[in-house]
């Protein structure tokens, strides 16, 4: 298959589609930032999902800080941050984030030409861990600002 | 006698947003983790209507659409699709097997309360 789809396209979806899940499920505002330096959380909750056709793979990470990660599970389920359960509860709604962003990412890339699945999402949670992606892999980080927090969304893509 | 829904999804955070949208109506909500333990429940519960998941570990929102659609006991059970796909190949997939309606993730809650209400009878509780 000829390479339809560019990482410029895939990033311009993407934006999108995040303010629009951010605006849908949580009631709230997030603006992409570009040019933005990534960054710096001290912990970090990433939440990501993976996908794979035949001409095209990648991944989505959402990458957020420890306690934008809590605001967000609190906004998500409409509970306040105190009677949340734990870490478990706002890993799994990082981790449906992650999913709802790649699943539309599927849906669009799908619909341009280049089907694809989804993997199930999965979770890291921590203060120092770096995520490198594959050789002939295309990265791309998108940096929003939600209110005062701000957070990274990473895309990884390749054309096979 | 409150309406019976089936909740499936492997994401807890997405059975507690189901739950919580239904809380103001008489609505008893069972729940299962994938289609392995959708399909038990579906036996054992016969709910009103099934909200499925689609992609779920163990089992998926499809094969247990499409052994529900195989029994004779389940196959009149309305199936509300919940996916984060709204590819038309993914779409056109679920409305061959036969479900009543789907809804994408994003979605907000009166969106899920719309259009359970087309399908099954939702009677608001009354105020405490």
């Amino acid at each position: 298959m000829s390479q339809t789809v560019q990482i410029t396209d895939v990033c311009g979806f993407m934006t999108r589609h995040l303010a629009d899940v951010f605006d849908t499920m949580l009631s709230m505002k997030a603006v992409h930032v570009p040019n933005a330096e990534l960054p710096a959380f001290g912990e970090r909750v990433s939440g990501s999902a993976g996908f794979g056709g035949e001409s095209v793979t990648g991944a989505v990470y959402l990458h957020l800080s420890a306690p934008f990660a809590k605001q967000v599970a609190s906004a998500m389920l409409g509970l306040p941050p105190e009677e949340l359960s734990g870490e478990s509860e706002v890993n799994d709604v990082v981790g449906e984030a992650a999913n709802m962003l790649t699943g539309g990412l599927k849906s669009w890339l799908c619909d341009a030409g280049a089907p694809c699945a989804v993997s199930t999402p999965a979770i890291i949670r921590g203060t120092s861990f770096a995520i490198e992606p594959m050789p002939d892999v295309k990265r791309e980080w998108l940096v929003f600002d939600c209110g005062h927090d701000r957070f990274v969304v990473e895309v990884h893509l390749k054309f096979n | 006698m409150p309406t019976k829904i089936l909740s499936v999804d492997d994401s807890r955070t997405i059975r507690l947003i189901v739950g919580k949208a239904f809380r103001p109506y008489d609505v008893q909500i069972v729940e299962a983790a994938n289609g392995e333990e959708g399909l038990a429940a579906a036996v054992r519960e016969k709910p009103d209507m099934i909200i499925l998941d689609v992609t779920m570990p163990v089992m998926d929102g499809v094969t247990m659409l499409t052994k529900l659609k195989e029994n004779p006991e389940l196959k009149a059970i309305p199936v509300i699709m919940l996916t984060a796909e709204s590819g038309r190949d993914n779409v056109l997939q679920i409305a061959k097997i036969g479900v009543r309606d789907y809804l994408v993730k994003p979605f907000k809650e009166d969106q899920l309360i719309e259009k359970t209400a087309r399908i099954v009878s939702l009677q608001k509780k009354p105020a405490a």
